[in-house]
C-alpha cells in the first residue's frame, strides 16, 4: 500500500507535458493566453471572427521566424495595451487579482478550521450538571470500532 | 395568427398593481396571522401570474404574427424565421427574457404559495410577500424602461432584421429557459429563508418547505449549464465548450453556492448546525442569480453573449443592493435566534468534510465573481485597463476543482458525528489503492501531464469510494432477501433515494471531470486547402474534395466535403458549412462533429474562396462524450433525489435532543 502511494507520487512528480512546440501549436498556444480585439470578452483562440484569424495567423509568423513566446507576448501588449494579456500580470494591479482569491480562500480555510476546533473542543468539555461520560479501554474503544464498522457497511 | 400586443402593456400594468396589493395582504398577514389577509394575498398572487402570462401570450402572439410595429419583434424576428426559433425570441432579446423571467417568477410564487402548508401561515405570508416584491420590480422593469410592446419608431418594417443566427440551434431554445428557470426558481427559497428571518420561525421549516424547489432550481441551472457548454462546442466553432466569459461565469456562480448550500443544509437537518451558514448562502446564491442577469442585460460588461444593452442597469444595480443589504441585514439582527443546538464532536466526522466542501465552493464562487468584476474594479480604482481570462480561472479553478473531487469521494467514508482514524484509514484503504493502480497504470502506458494524471486518479479514488458505497448498501439485500445484484442495488437506491440519488450526482460530476482532463491531449490543425489537399491530425488523416452550394429563403449554404481516414480505415465523409444568413448578412460556421467515447473529431470551414480553397480547422478533442455523458448520469441522479422523501428516522433524530441521538455512523 505504502510503496503503492509511494509510486504513484513520484510518477505524478516526474510527469512532465511535452515541451518541443511547433510554431503552429505555439501560435495555438498564445492564442489562448491572449484576449481578442474583435470578441469582447473572449480569448483570440475561441474568437470566430476573421480578423482573428488573421491575426491568429500574424502569431504564427512570429513563430515560424523564431521569436519566443515571451517576446511575441511583449510584442502583442506593445501593440495592443496591456488588457491583451488574459491573464492579469504578477505586478503592479494585476497583482491584487491574483492574491485576492488565494487569500479569501486561505482566510475562510483558516477560519473554517478555528471554528471547527473550537466546537469539538467545547464539545470535549464537560458541561456542568451532565453525568460524566462513563471511562472506557483501549479493548472497548476498539470493539465499538469495529461494532461501528460493520454497521456502517451493512446500513 | 392574430397580434394580441394591444393587450400587453396594459396586462402588465394590471400585473404590477396586484404585486403590491399581494405584498401589502401578506404583509399584513404575516404579521396579524390573519387567514382572511392571507387569502386575500394569495388571490393578488394568482392574478398577478394571470395578468403577466396574459402579457406573455400577447407577446409570444405578436411574435407569431410578425407584428412588425412593435419594435422588439422587428429586432428580433423575420418573416423566414421557422416557428420554434420566432417563439425562442420571447428570449432572444433584453425586453423579453425579462418579461420571461417575470412570467416564470409569478407561475412559480404561485406554486409554491398554493402548496406551501397552511400550518406555515405566518411563515408563508412572509414569503409571499417577498416573492410578491421581486415580482414588483421586475413587473415594473417589463412595464417602463424595459417595455417589450414599445412600438417601432417610424414606418413600420415589412420584415424584420431576424434572430442572430447563433441563436438559431436546438440548444438555444432550451438553455436560456432553463438557465431563467434556474435563476428564478432560487426566488422560492430564497423568499421563505427570508421569511422565517422576519417571523422568526427558524427551525427547519422554511427550507423543508423549498426542498424540492431548491432541487429542481439547481437541476435546472446545471442542465442549461451543460447545454450552454454543448451550444458553444456545437454552434461557435472554436473546438472548446467553456470559454470563461462573463455570462458563462454569471450562471455559474449562482450554481456553486447553491451546491455549497445543497451540502451544508444536510448538516441543518442532521446535527441543527449552520443555520447562519446556510441563510447566508441562499441569500448569496439568489444575490448571484440576480446579478448573472444583471451582468448580461445591464451592457454593464461586454461579451460575446450579451446581445443588446438597455437602460436597465440603474435599476437592477439598486435592487440588487436592496437584496444582498436586505437580505445578509436580517442575518445580521437574527443572529441570536441563529445559533446552532449541536457542537462537533470530532474533527475526523462528515460534518468537518462538508465545512471544508464549503470552504472550498464559495473560495470558487469568490475567484469567479472576482475574475469577472475585476477589470471594472482595477479601471475605476487605477484607470488601468486589464483582461481576466481563462488562463486565470483555470489557473486557480484546477486545485480548487481537485480539492473538492478529493474530498467528494472522501465525505461517503466518514461517519457522522465521530470516526476513529483506523476506522477511517480501513475506509480509505480501496480508493486509495484505486488511485495509485491509475496513476502508476497510467503513467507507465505513457501518459505525461501531471494534472491529468492527478485528475484521473482523484476520479478513480472517488468512484472507488462511491461504488463502494453502493457495494455496502447491497450487500444487505442480497444477503436478507437472497437477490441477485441488480434488485439489491434497486432496493439500496430505493430504500434512501436522496443519499444514493446524490452519489450518482456525483458519478456525474467524475465523468464530467475524466472529459476536462481529455482536454490536456486537444489537438488543433488548421490550413489553407484546395481539392486534394490532405491534412493530419493525430490519427486522422482529411482529404478536402470540394465545396457544394445550395440556398434556403433563410441563408446561402457552403458546404465541405472531407473523406476522413484513420490509417488504412475509411471513416467516411464530414460536411461542415459556411453559411451567408440573409436577414443579417452574417457568415456563420456548422461544425460537423464525429463522436464516440475515446474522442471528437472536430472540422469547421473558417473561410472560402471562388477557387474551391477553403481554410479548415480541425480539432481533435480525447474524452469530450463524458462531459454530456457525465451531465445525462448527472440528471438521472437528480431525478433519483427529487423523487425521495426526508426518512422519518431521520426527521425523528433531528427533533431529538442532541445527547440523545444515536451513535450511528451513516
Amino acid at each position: 500500500m505504502k510503496r503503492l502511494i509511494l509510486m504513484s507520487l513520484v510518477i505524478v512528480a516526474l510527469a512532465s507535458p511535452a515541451s518541443a512546440q511547433s510554431p503552429e501549436d505555439l501560435a495555438n498556444d498564445i492564442s489562448q493566453k491572449v484576449m481578442s480585439p474583435f470578441c469582447p470578452g473572449v480569448t483570440l483562440h475561441d474568437c470566430p471572427s476573421q480578423s482573428a484569424l488573421d491575426m491568429r495567423d500574424r502569431i504564427e509568423g512570429f513563430a515560424r521566424s523564431g521569436m519566443s513566446e515571451a517576446a511575441i507576448m511583449e510584442r502583442l501588449e506593445t501593440e495592443y495595451g496591456e488588457a491583451i494579456r488574459a491573464e492579469p500580470s504578477s505586478e503592479g494591479a494585476g497583482i491584487v487579482a491574483w492574491l485576492l482569491p488565494a487569500l479569501v480562500a486561505l482566510a475562510g480555510g483558516a477560519l473554517a478550521v478555528t471554528l471547527v476546533r473550537r466546537w469539538s473542543a467545547r464539545r470535549a468539555k464537560p458541561i456542568a450538571g451532565e453525568p460524566s461520560r462513563v471511562a472506557t479501554s483501549a479493548a472497548e474503544r476498539q470493539r465499538l470500532d469495529a461494532e461501528l464498522g460493520r454497521l456502517r457497511g451493512e446500513s | 395568427m392574430r397580434s394580441l400586443a394591444g393587450l400587453g402593456r396594459p396586462s402588465l400594468l394590471v400585473a404590477l398593481v396586484f404585486s403590491l396589493l399581494a405584498v401589502a395582504a401578506f404583509i399584513a398577514a404575516s404579521r396579524t396571522g390573519r387567514r382572511d389577509l392571507s387569502e386575500a394575498g394569495k388571490r393578488a398572487l394568482y392574478a398577478t401570474f394571470g395578468f403577466t402570462a396574459l402579457a406573455t401570450i400577447s407577446l409570444i402572439t405578436a411574435l407569431l404574427a410578425h407584428d412588425f410595429s412593435l419594435g422588439y419583434v422587428a429586432n428580433y424576428t423575420s418573416r423566414s424565421l421557422s416557428v420554434p426559433y420566432t417563439i425562442s425570441s420571447l428570449w432572444g432579446g433584453m425586453e423579453g427574457s425579462l418579461l420571461f423571467w417575470t412570467s416564470l417568477l409569478t407561475g412559480f410564487s404561485a406554486l409554491a404559495i398554493a402548496k406551501a402548508p397552511a400550518r406555515n401561515s405566518r411563515l408563508v405570508g412572509a414569503a409571499g410577500a417577498v416573492l410578491m416584491g421581486i415580482a414588483a420590480f421586475f413587473l415594473f422593469m417589463v412595464a417602463f424602461p424595459g417595455n417589450p410592446f414599445a412600438q417601432v419608431a417610424g414606418d413600420v418594417p415589412v420584415d424584420g432584421n431576424g434572430l442572430n443566427p447563433l441563436l438559431q440551434s436546438p440548444g438555444m431554445v432550451i438553455h436560456p429557459p432553463l438557465l431563467y428557470t434556474g435563476f428564478v426558481g432560487f426566488s422560492i427559497p430564497f423568499a421563505f429563508a427570508i421569511g422565517a428571518l422576519f417571523t422568526k420561525r427558524l427551525d427547519d421549516s422554511w427550507f423543508t418547505a423549498t426542498r424540492q424547489w431548491t432541487l429542481f432550481a439547481w437541476t435546472a441551472l446545471s442542465i442549461g449549464i451543460v447545454l450552454g457548454g454543448a451550444w458553444a462546442y456545437t454552434e461557435l466553432g472554436w473546438g472548446g465548450y467553456w470559454a470563461w466569459d462573463p455570462v458563462e461565469n454569471a450562471s455559474f456562480m449562482p450554481w456553486l453556492t447553491a451546491t455549497a448550500f445543497l451540502h451544508s443544509v444536510v448538516i441543518q437537518e442532521k446535527r441543527r448546525m449552520l443555520k447562519v451558514w446556510n441563510v447566508t448562502l441562499i441569500v448569496l446564491t439568489y444575490g448571484l442569480a440576480v446579478f448573472g442577469t444583471f451582468l448580461t442585460r445591464s451592457g454593464l460588461l461586454s461579451s460575446i453573449h450579451t446581445f443588446s444593452e438597455g437602460p436597465i442597469g440603474k435599476y437592477f444595480l439598486p435592487f440588487l443592493a436592496l437584496l444582498l443589504v436586505g437580505g445578509l441585514g436580517m442575518v445580521a439582527y437574527r443572529l441570536d435566534s441563529l445559533r446552532s443546538e449541536n457542537r462537533l464532536d470530532s474533527l475526523i466526522s462528515r460534518e468537518s468534510a462538508f465545512i471544508a466542501n464549503n470552504v472550498l465552493f464559495l473560495a470558487a464562487a469568490f475567484t469567479v465573481l472576482w475574475g469577472t468584476i475585476y477589470p471594472i474594479v482595477a479601471e475605476i480604482s487605477s484607470g488601468i485597463r486589464l483582461s481576466v481570462g481563462p488562463p486565470f480561472f483555470n489557473t486557480i479553478f484546477t486545485p480548487i476543482g481537485l480539492a473538492i473531487i478529493g474530498l467528494t469521494g472522501i465525505g461517503p467514508l466518514i461517519s457522522w458525528r465521530r470516526m476513529s482514524k483506523g476506522s477511517f484509514w480501513r475506509m480509505v484503504k480501496v480508493p486509495l489503492v484505486a488511485g495509485g493502480v491509475t496513476v502508476v497504470a497510467l503513467g507507465l502506458g505513457g501518459l505525461s501531464s501531471p494534472g491529468a494524471l492527478l485528475s484521473f486518479s482523484l476520479c478513480a479514488f472517488t468512484a472507488a469510494a462511491i461504488i463502494g458505497e453502493f457495494i455496502r448498501g447491497s450487500r444487505v439485500y442480497r444477503r436478507r432477501d437472497n437477490v441477485g445484484l441488480l434488485t439489491a442495488l434497486n432496493r439500496t437506491i430505493a430504500r434512501n433515494r436522496r443519499r444514493y440519488g446524490g452519489y450518482i450526482v456525483h458519478l456525474g460530476v467524475l465523468l464530467i471531470v475524466i472529459g476536462f482532463a481529455g482536454n490536456a491531449f486537444k489537438v488543433e490543425r488548421r490550413a489553407d486547402m484546395s481539392p486534394g489537399d490532405t491534412l493530419d491530425v493525430a490519427a486522422y488523416t482529411l482529404t478536402y474534395e470540394g465545396m457544394r452550394t445550395a440556398g434556403t429563403s433563410e441563408k446561402d449554404i457552403f458546404e465541405a466535403t472531407i473523406a476522413v481516414n484513420r490509417g488504412d480505415d475509411d471513416l467516411g465523409s464530414m460536411r461542415p458549412q459556411r453559411n451567408l444568413h440573409l436577414a443579417q448578412g452574417q457568415w456563420q460556421s456548422e461544425v460537423a462533429i464525429r463522436t464516440n467515447p475515446i474522442e471528437d473529431l472536430y472540422v469547421v470551414v473558417t473561410g472560402f474562396d471562388t477557387d474551391q480553397s477553403a481554410v479548415i480547422r480541425t480539432f481533435v478533442n480525447p474524452l469530450t462524450w463524458w462531459i454530456w455523458m457525465g451531465a445525462a448520469v448527472m440528471l438521472a441522479g437528480m431525478l433519483v433525489v427529487m423523487s425521495g422523501r426526508i426518512p422519518v428516522a431521520v426527521a425523528a433524530a433531528t427533533k431529538a435532543p442532541a445527547k440523545r441521538e444515536p451513535a450511528v455512523a451513516q
